[in-house]
């Protein structure tokens, strides 16, 4: 009992100590202000509504490969591709000598609640695409789908497949109904119809929903780790810009959010054949073009094996996937992938120009 | 977490401390679970989560939560003048209700997965008594058993339904605070959520008629070079015409 007695008084004592840590950190992050994020300089060249279509500028040398569009989810913002210079897939694809736009859905609000699914992929996206095509008089571009983003850019390349050249789709959920996938399991029951009736659903409840999926690794551990940032300046700016971009959840406008979830996570249409967008069946097979398809092992969000059945569920002779060891967003940020994936992105296009 | 993060200070516990620090946390964990059960058996049906406590005010700063029948003679319909408000008003509360019943649920699958991963936990270090070393070990176990635990409960049918009707519940709820809201709009003059919606409907139509008239071949025709931006963004009213004067 003693010796029982004696740790405890050193754990007091620990914990002392770890107050003074935390205070500590806590000034210094009030000291840093607000952190920057997006550094790369883009310029609008196409809006509508809340959508903007960004140019991002040369840091190279052109590559002479077709222009790539980005296409993000919308229930986050896309500037994690572009979280700060030393961490960023687009610069990096820029310093390849890639020619890259970015498409940004903004933040939805109540003007857009009626907006359907079909409104973004067959409407906001395909003039994404057309100005580009225009913008440099080109047939065809290259197509970039990040999680949600590749999604509808797998929708909009099997309906309109003659302008895209190349299909690069990154932690893109296919099929929506594997064992492993504990945001579908929660969506089954969910009354997504009621959800939306009074409006468009709060990115406050996406961010509720996505804390539960590890809400001792993302409401604790994550803050106890911060201790261990004491007097790191660095590592606390790369702390509290993703802790911005993780919070920073646009509302999600309620017709396509609630098409999106029934059709996609409950029915599982686009596996089954069974999809239509704006009066047009969506085929996967109808995808023959080249298709690069990138998840990450370690995904919590869209588990391997919602990735994974691409390859046999489209037209394309020409289909790679590439395991990346790592997680949803560790993919742009880590340590090793943040230079590996872009590389290999521009690896795959220059094999295929 | 390393041995050099916030508790690099700590020596390694003996594993008399380690076996004190699970007993007392399993003690917690009992305690909590009894008040668990208290709370739920003690919570009196009508009163609302937090969550829902400034709408209960509303309802009966509005003079509803009194006069609803339901509450006072259960079973009784809606009657008289505020017939629909107190209609609003049972379902507001009743909804609450479930929403209390089934959270009461929910804390309680909550305690057990913490139970749970506490006699992981108990287990994993009555195997390896060695294995926790530090503080900064013993938390991180902490967190793997806790997460672990949590993921298989999480990933069950059971826990997938209670979730799911927590939010149903919800969402009915705040959609009958809606009407109600609608209600006190008309009655204020303003505007109410139905006219906006109906705006919204209406520009959304114009905008696709607009769209439609640009991609028709005869506006494709007289268009030159590529638009900076779509057809919703304002654009300058045409000219009008200007009078021939003959000479």
């Amino acid at each position: 009992m003693n010796t029982a007695t004696d740790s405890l008084a050193d754990l007091l004592k620990n914990a002392a100590a770890m107050q003074e840590r935390g205070r500590s950190v806590l000034q210094s992050m009030l000291e840093l202000g607000d952190v920057k994020v997006g550094t790369s300089e883009k310029h609008c060249v196409y809006s509508e509504d809340k959508i903007r279509l960004y140019r991002y500028s040369a840091l190279a040398r052109s590559a002479n490969l077709k222009p790539v569009l980005i296409c993000y989810a919308m229930v986050n913002r896309p500037y994690l591709l572009d979280l700060q210079p030393d961490r960023s897939f687009i610069r990096e694809l820029l310093l390849s000598g890639l020619d890259v736009y970015l498409l940004d859905w903004g933040y939805p609000d109540g003007a857009d609640r009626f907006s359907g699914f079909d409104a973004y992929v067959d409407g906001y996206l395909r003039r994404c695409v057309e100005f580009v095509l225009n913008e440099q008089a080109i047939d065809s571009l290259t197509l970039l789908g990040v999680c949600q983003g590749g999604t509808m850019s797998l929708c909009y390349a099997a309906l309109h497949p003659a302008k895209i050249a190349q299909l690069i789709t990154m932690v893109t959920p296919v099929d929506f109904k594997t064992p492993e996938n504990l945001l579908s399991k929660w969506a089954q029951h969910i009354d997504v119809g009621l959800l939306t009736q009074s409006g468009n659903v709060s990115g406050d409840f996406l961010n509720l929903v996505y804390l539960s999926l590890m809400p001792f690794r993302l409401t604790q551990q994550k803050y106890v780790n911060l201790l261990q940032m004491q007097g790191d300046r660095v590592q606390l700016e790369n702390f509290m810009r993703m802790e911005k971009w993780i919070f920073d959840s646009p509302d999600q406008p309620a017709t396509a959010f609630r098409e999106f979830i029934q059709w996609f996570f409950q029915e599982n249409r686009l596996i089954r054949d069974e999809l239509t967008l704006a009066g047009r069946r969506v085929h996967l097979k109808d995808l023959t073009v080249p298709v690069l398809n990138i998840f990450a092992s370690k995904d919590h969000l869209v588990p391997p094996s919602a990735s994974v059945p691409l390859g046999a569920h489209i037209g394309s002779k020409d289909y790679q996937s590439l395991e990346v060891d790592a997680g949803h967003i560790g993919l742009y940020v880590g340590g090793k992938t943040r230079k590996s994936v872009p590389a290999a992105v521009t690896a795959w296009l220059q094999a295929r120009r | 977490m390393s041995a050099q993060g916030p508790f690099s200070s700590a020596h390694p516990f003996s594993s008399g401390f380690l076996k004190a620090w699970v007993d007392q946390a399993g003690a917690f964990q009992e305690m909590f679970a009894r008040l668990m059960d208290q709370s739920t058996a003690a919570m009196p049906p009508a009163t609302p989560p937090p969550l829902l406590a400034p709408w209960k005010n509303f309802i009966d700063a509005m003079g509803m939560g009194g006069f609803n029948p339901e509450q006072m003679f259960p079973g009784t319909p809606a009657l008289g003048l505020s017939r629909e408000y107190q209609e609003t008003a049972a379902r507001l509360l009743d909804l609450s209700r479930q929403f209390q019943q089934r959270y009461a649920e929910f804390a309680q699958q909550n305690a057990t997965i913490m139970q749970d991963a506490f006699h992981v936990l108990k287990k994993r270090f009555d195997e390896a008594p060695s294995a926790g070393k530090t503080s900064a070990d013993l938390y991180d176990a902490w967190i793997d058993c806790a997460e672990g635990t949590y993921a298989q409960a999480a990933h069950s049918e059971r826990f997938a339904r209670l979730l799911a009707e927590l939010c149903n519940i919800s969402s009915a709820f705040k959609v009958e605070r809606g009407k109600l809201t609608e209600q006190i709009a008309r009655h204020l003059d303003l505007p109410s959520r139905a006219e906006v919606d109906t705006l919204h409907r209406q520009v959304r139509a114009l905008n696709e008629a607009v769209r439609a008239a640009a991609a028709s071949p005869a506006a494709s025709g007289a268009a030159s070079g590529s638009p900076k931006s779509g057809p919703a963004k304002a654009s300058k009213p045409p000219r009008k015409p200007r009078k021939r004067v003959k000479k």
